[in-house]
């Protein structure tokens, strides 16, 4: 811009000093051509009439002047000349002058010379005689002139050019001041005297407000991503064809096991398993992968897709999941699924080899009696089994039995599960006592009778003969009332006593038929006391006895 | 012209994290074949020597490609030098897990109490080309120089298995040969410890550009 106007001035100043220079020495030299013609019009008719009235010799007395005089005769022949020979000069009777002399009494005329670098001016007056008087000068013409003229002209022009220069460049500078010093940052910049700029300043204000809303935008959506990233517990990557990592949220560095500072270009740095690489190149190969990964005893689902672009892929998206409880839950399904299925076909195969054998009717009568209660104990079995699993999958449902809340008096409770469960003890000699104070709660009777009748059953099944089994209810210091069950029999030992509340586990494999027991019992203790929010304690030595103490928390204490 | 080197070289890494991978994975197959007496996965093993070896061709071709068209210099050139270097001891890897692959199924029946030893072996084998490996992939020095450092442990298990093989063919000549192939494995296994040490050693080279 500043090279522009200062063009654009030096230009035009340069133009109008020519312009004007041209137009004053042309002026100038009309003037001085006009004025040497006027003299020697003046002296040829001075000089003329000199001759009129004291003849031709009066041309010869002159002295000879600055000026060419020529006395040419009607018939054209030259009488006389001041600087030339007249015999040596040819007939002038052609000549503009002299032709218009003749004809007007006055003539005038001018000559350049053949280079052009002078010019003749010449006027001719027609005597009384009939000759012609003829006066000339001659002049340098324009071109010489100007010509003379070269050298200062020169030197003034390049004075003049570097007057222009510097004044353009202060011009200039002080166009452009203005628009450099504005701040454009504010919004709609006025500039006094620059109306024509205010249109693009609208512009440009308008243009930096879309632009600082579209990054606020962009700023606002990539913190959002990140904020949603950021938050996910699944870990997050993203990676262009060539494997660099672009983007990956801090769950993925957890479940890959690798420190911020370590994580480098490519994905394949962070982890290089068979499966990891295998997922990536199978979804940078357009496909959609999915694998389980292990990484430190943990299992992942790794999930990777194709990005696309067109046809082509440019990059793929790969999210990583925890699935280790999961999986977990799910080797437990299948093991409480295979269990159900071993226990339930046990006692059916014994019934229906019972029944086959009665069917052909050749059992003797003694038997069949004998049979059919083998075939009556089994079917119970059975059915106290699939109570136990409906029990459980209640529990694991969510439980309807603890809605059903209402006010239990513990105590009471204890000692209606002793009657139930004496005919038991009395055959194996057990010696069945409830003590403690009486306390009432407030929660699901069904289910806490469902959890104390099974731990009494056990302190009564799992007892030696003629032992001790015990129901204490006491208070503690802080408001927990307690329920210890304890008994004197064979005891659990310590490397089962965390496995007794798995579903199906019996410490003693062999010896579980005779005592009988679905080996579900201490599972649906342990979720229902989980459902009703009753903290549990298994401490239990082998040989020496069991006790299972339940902690009832003070707000199901009425 | 810069910008096509640098995506040669992240291609190189890229290459030889994978080639790593392919070693690690062919030895631990190989080992977990021999401490479980489970054969299923070996032809496995024997298919990812031939990836091995593929790949080492292909990475070789890489750095050729890129040591003349880009004329490396500096740490550039002992990258793709020592990469050279290394694609060889890693396929060596390979050779040698095929090598016990091929082995194992005549000694996998035989129970002998010096498999306790060579499962270490094996054990600690997979730890050093698994270091090795990562200790480039991190540009770990220290890393590296810990790999170089339990050479030693995988020498010393050698040469317990060695002592309890001479024993046990005093002992028991007529399952001389079974001594002999276990002898091989072991040794096998302490090659492989050699060629992780290697590996390291490389590492430590293209970073530092000092031999350890």
């Amino acid at each position: 811009m500043y090279k522009r106007i200062f063009r654009s001035v030096c230009l035009t100043a340069f133009a109008v000093f020519i312009a004007s220079l041209a137009l004053i020495m042309g002026m100038l030299y009309q003037y001085f051509d006009g004025q040497l013609k006027e003299e020697i019009r003046t002296e040829a008719n001075y000089l003329a009439h000199a001759v009129n009235i004291s003849g031709e010799e009066y041309l010869t007395e002159l002295s000879p002047g600055d000026k060419r005089i020529t006395l040419i005769g009607a018939d054209g022949t030259v009488l006389y000349d001041s600087e030339s020979d007249p015999d040596t000069m040819d007939n002038h009777s052609q000549r503009d002058e002299v032709i218009a002399a003749r004809k007007y009494g006055l003539g005038e005329s001018v000559r350049y010379s053949d280079t052009l670098t002078e010019k003749t001016v010449y006027c001719a007056v027609r005597l009384d005689s009939g000759d012609i008087l003829r006066v000339s000068d001659v002049q340098a013409s324009t071109f010489t002139v100007l010509l003379s003229f070269a050298q200062p002209i020169f030197v003034v022009i390049i004075a003049v050019l570097i007057l222009s220069a510097f004044a353009a460049s202060r011009v200039s500078a002080g166009i452009v001041r203005p628009l450099n010093q504005m701040d454009l940052d504010s919004p709609s910049p006025v500039l006094e005297g620059y109306d024509e700029l205010s249109p693009l300043f609208r512009r440009i204000e308008h243009q930096r407000a879309t632009i600082e809303h579209q990054l606020e935008d962009a700023v606002k959506m990539r913190e959002e991503f990140r904020m949603i990233t950021e938050n996910m517990s699944e870990g997050f990557l993203v990676i262009d064809r060539a494997t660099n990592l672009l983007t990956y949220n801090t769950s993925a560095l957890r479940l890959l096991g690798v420190k911020e500072g370590e994580v480098g270009r490519s994905v394949l740095e962070l982890n290089r398993s068979e499966e990891f690489r295998g997922a990536i190149d199978e979804a940078l190969a357009g496909g959609h992968a999915q694998r389980h990964m292990t990484i430190g005893g943990r299992t992942y689902s790794l999930i990777a897709n194709p990005v696309h672009e067109g046809e082509e892929v440019i990059g793929a998206v790969i999210v990583l999941l925890d699935i280790t409880e999961q999986e977990q839950r799910e080797q437990l399904r299948r093991e409480f699924t295979a269990n159900v299925s071993h226990e339930l076909k046990t006692p059916l195969t014994s019934i229906s080899g019972f029944a086959e054998l009665m069917k052909t009717g050749t059992v003797p009568q003694e038997d069949v009696v004998d049979f059919s209660a083998r075939i009556y104990d089994e079917a119970s079995r059975l059915i106290a089994l699939v109570g136990d699993i409906i029990k459980l999958s209640e529990l694991d449902e969510g439980g309807s039995f603890a809605s059903a809340a209402e006010d239990v008096d513990l105590r009471a409770l204890c000692e209606e599960i002793r009657d139930r469960l004496s005919p038991a003890a009395q055959a194996r000699a057990v010696t069945f006592s409830v003590t403690g104070e009486e306390v009432r709660l407030h929660t699901s009777r069904k289910m806490l009778e469902e959890i104390i009748y099974n731990l009494c059953d056990n302190a009564v099944k799992y007892n030696r003969v003629g032992g001790k089994a015990e129901a204490v209810i006491s208070r503690s210091e802080d408001q927990k009332v307690m329920l210890k069950i304890r008994d004197t029999g064979i005891g659990i030992p310590d490397e089962d006593q965390q496995r007794v509340f798995e579903r199906f586990y019996r410490v003693d494999k062999s010896h579980s038929r005779e005592i009988g027991g679905t080996g579900l019992g201490l599972s649906i203790v342990k979720h229902g006391a989980a459902a009703l929010g009753i903290e549990i304690r298994l401490e239990s030595r082998e040989g020496v006895g069991t006790s299972v103490t339940l902690t009832f928390p003070p707000e199901l204490i009425v | 012209m810069r910008t096509r080197f640098d995506r040669q070289l992240e291609q190189l890494n890229v290459e030889l994290i994978r080639m790593g991978a392919l070693c690690e994975e062919a030895i631990s197959i190989v080992a977990k074949s021999l401490l479980d007496s489970d054969l299923t996965y070996l032809p496995h093993a024997l298919d990812l020597d031939d990836q091995i070896d593929d790949k080492e061709r292909e990475i070789e071709a890489l750095c050729m490609k890129i040591l003349l068209q880009q004329q490396p210099v500096a740490s550039d050139l002992r990258v793709v030098s020592s990469a050279l270097k290394m694609i060889s001891d890693m396929e060596r890897i390979g050779d040698q897990a095929r090598d016990i692959a091929e082995m194992l199924e005549y000694v996998v029946q035989y129970k002998f109490e010096s498999r306790v030893h060579i499962g270490d072996m094996a054990r600690a084998s997979i730890k050093m080309v698994t270091d090795s490996i990562d200790s480039f992939v991190r540009k770990d020095y220290d890393a590296a120089v810990a790999v170089i450092a339990s050479d030693d442990v995988v020498d010393t298990l050698f040469q317990k298995v060695k002592d309890e093989l001479t024993a046990a063919v005093a002992a028991q000549p007529e399952n001389g040969e079974i001594f002999l192939d276990l002898l091989m494995i072991a040794k096998y296994f302490e090659r492989i410890g050699d060629h992780a040490t290697n590996i390291a050693e490389w590492v430590c080279y293209s970073l530092t550009g000092q031999h350890v």
